[in-house]
């Protein structure tokens, strides 16, 4: 999937060490930090044309790509 | 009432012996009343400055809650609504919202800023004000602190924001969002709780469990250790050493700032560990405020570690909604056109992390030296975050893998330094006092004799209590590395023979009794962040 490896590609560029494909708590990990989420945030609302607010950023949204991935539709379909 | 006087014991037996008698459904109204006839004790008529501040919070939250219910519930009456029609809607509702929520924030801050700032504002208006001519026009207000007053308001934030933010439902019941904004344990120093975490299971009454009684009580035990043996020993020596015109230089001021660290930690880590096993005695679980802070290996790390929940609140608070915000995200798309992308995506995340650190110093206390404090947090959190390449190639150059031991211990020890030089700004009386022990350090930098020379005995300490309070440190910090590794000591207890965990508690009440210092120093080194 297109989106997939978009977000992918992203999300190794803020963090390289990462293994985001598998980690399935990427916040209540504390694998991400803030900086980290504040700037995976940037990337994804300039890739997708999207803006997520505060008011998004629950942990459920962010653990797994997945769930970054679900987000960004929901946010894309009520454009 | 000190917490940590008989007073208070009494207190909280005589309040656990009713809140377990009378029927479940009105333990939560007993906890309020119980809350309030603490502040009384505590505050007298300032409780009006908090129970006003409580209302008119719960008022707040019920008016945003109002408001997005008139929207859903429009929206369910208008199935014929076009998409952008229904975007519309909601943007007008989210801004009347949005204005009721920042109403009811700034009528909370304002009482805030005006009892525990307004003189520091006036101090430096005049001061400017001076250059004109003007002769100190502000006057100096003689105000009261309510207790409490600079957490109890950043809870009320967190809930405003909250509500606005459907997080959360505004809270219907007055009596349990008094109890949530006043309950007595937390109200003189923390944790900053959320109320999703807390409110419900305040004002439900619990049942009486053996097993959370106990392990409460121990806690207590634990944290009255550190506050009694460790803290009430360690402000002597750190009093002579922080003193303005002690005449100390070289390495003892260092070692007094270190000794601070240790006092600061021991006096508030143990005052949150008496609130919470109070707490537990009641069947209340309130947040962990610590988390073995001198284990940290960055001052990232620290500021994880060390008073969690302002850590926390300032994030989801203040970090969060800065950085995302429409005016940082155009001033990162002008940044990135002007320094390029790496610095330009990265500038207003830094802005806002200087912004939190600013606000964390600040509200520490009204003094530029608290700001100062913040400042050189942040400022080495940031390099932290900017150096992180440099770092790491430096690490890999010399062939250090990130995991080894020798670069965790290294680390840590570099956190401890930096740490401990930030205390010569949140200890001092004052910046100058401040600025005049960093010059004392490193002059006669050499002169380390003060180990071995008898200096250390003229401090006000006796070599006896010297050596009780090396023991109780150490016992501390080896229950903060046990703790670091994940063990529970109530549970390892909880498995032994009756015999010798009746052994541990009397030895830990004895211990209390005969090393616990209650003398004159006892009340100059009231509980440091009580004045909060």
């Amino acid at each position: 999937m297109i989106m997939r490896e978009q977000l992918l590609k992203l999300l190794k560029e803020i963090r390289p060490d990462v293994d985001f494909e598998n980690e399935k708590k990427l916040i209540d990990n504390g694998v991400l930090d803030s900086f980290d989420i504040i700037s995976t945030v940037q990337e994804m609302n300039d890739a997708f044309g999207v803006e997520i607010d505060v008011e998004d950023l629950e942990p459920a949204n962010f653990n797994t790509i997945e769930a970054m991935m679900e987000l960004i539709e929901k946010l894309q379909s009520e454009i | 009432m000190s917490i940590v006087t008989l007073p208070f014991f009494l207190f909280v037996a005589g309040l656990l012996v009713v809140y377990y008698l009378v029927p479940k459904k009105i333990r939560g109204p007993v906890l309020l009343i119980a809350s309030y006839v603490f502040y009384w004790l505590n505050s007298h008529w300032l409780l009006l400055v908090l129970l006003g501040t409580s209302l008119a919070v719960y008022g707040f939250g019920l008016l945003i809650q109002r408001e997005h219910d008139r929207y859903r519930r429009e929206l369910g009456e208008h199935p014929e609504w076009t998409r952008e029609e229904k975007k519309a809607r909601k943007d007008r509702s989210r801004k009347r919202a949005r204005r009721i929520m920042v109403l009811g924030i700034l009528v909370s801050a304002a009482v805030l800023l005006f009892l525990k700032y307004f003189n520091f504002f006036g101090e430096n208006l005049n001061g400017l004000l001076s250059l004109f001519g003007l002769d100190n026009p502000i006057p100096k207000l003689n105000l009261l602190l309510p207790l409490g007053i600079s957490f109890y308001t950043l809870q009320a934030i967190a809930y405003l924001a909250d509500v606005y933010r459907a997080k959360i439902q505004a809270d219907k019941n007055p009596l349990k969002f008094l109890l949530f904004m006043s309950f007595f344990p937390q109200i003189i120093q923390g944790p900053i709780p959320r109320h999703s975490q807390l409110a419900d299971q305040l004002y439900e009454g619990h049942a009486f469990d053996y097993r959370q009684v106990c392990f409460g009580a121990q806690m207590m035990l634990w944290g009255l250790i550190k506050k009694l043996i460790i803290a009430e020993r360690l402000a002597v020596p750190v009093q002579a050493l922080y003193a303005a015109d002690s005449g100390y230089t070289g390495p003892i001021v260092f070692f007094g700032a270190l000794l601070y660290g240790f006092w600061i930690y021991a006096d508030f880590s143990g005052g949150m560990d008496i609130a919470r096993g109070v707490a537990q005695m009641l069947g209340v679980n309130l947040v962990k405020n610590f988390n073995q802070p001198y284990y940290s290996t960055s001052i990232e790390d620290f500021w994880r570690r060390w008073h969690i929940t302002m850590g926390t609140w300032m994030k989801d608070y203040i970090f969060y909604p800065l950085s995302l915000s429409r005016a940082f995200t155009n001033l990162s798309r002008k940044s990135r056109k002007i320094l390029g992308q790496y610095a330009g995506k990265r500038l207003p995340a830094f802005l806002a992390m200087f912004i939190v650190y600013f606000l964390v110093g600040f509200w520490h206390g009204a003094d530029w030296k608290y700001i100062v404090y913040g400042v050189w947090n942040g400022c080495f959190i940031m390099s932290g975050i900017l150096l992180e390449n440099v770092y790491r190639k430096g690490r890999e150059l010399c062939r250090i893998p990130e995991n080894s031991a020798s670069w965790r211990l290294f680390r840590m020890f570099r956190t401890l330094v930096i740490v401990s030089l930030g205390r010569f700004f949140s200890g001092a009386d004052s910046l100058q006092t401040a600025l005049a022990m960093f010059k004392n350090t490193v002059t006669h930098w050499k002169d380390i004799t003060f180990l071995t020379n008898g200096t250390l005995l003229k401090l006000g300490l006796t070599t006896s209590n010297w050596i009780i309070l090396a023991l109780f440190l150490a016992l501390l910090f080896y229950v903060d590395f046990r703790h670091e590794k994940g063990t529970s000591f109530r549970e390892v207890f909880a498995r032994q023979p009756l015999v010798f965990r009746w052994g541990i508690y009397i030895a830990a009440v004895l211990a209390i009794l005969i090393f616990g210092l209650y003398g004159p120093e006892y009340n100059a080194a009231a509980f440091i962040y009580q004045q909060f």
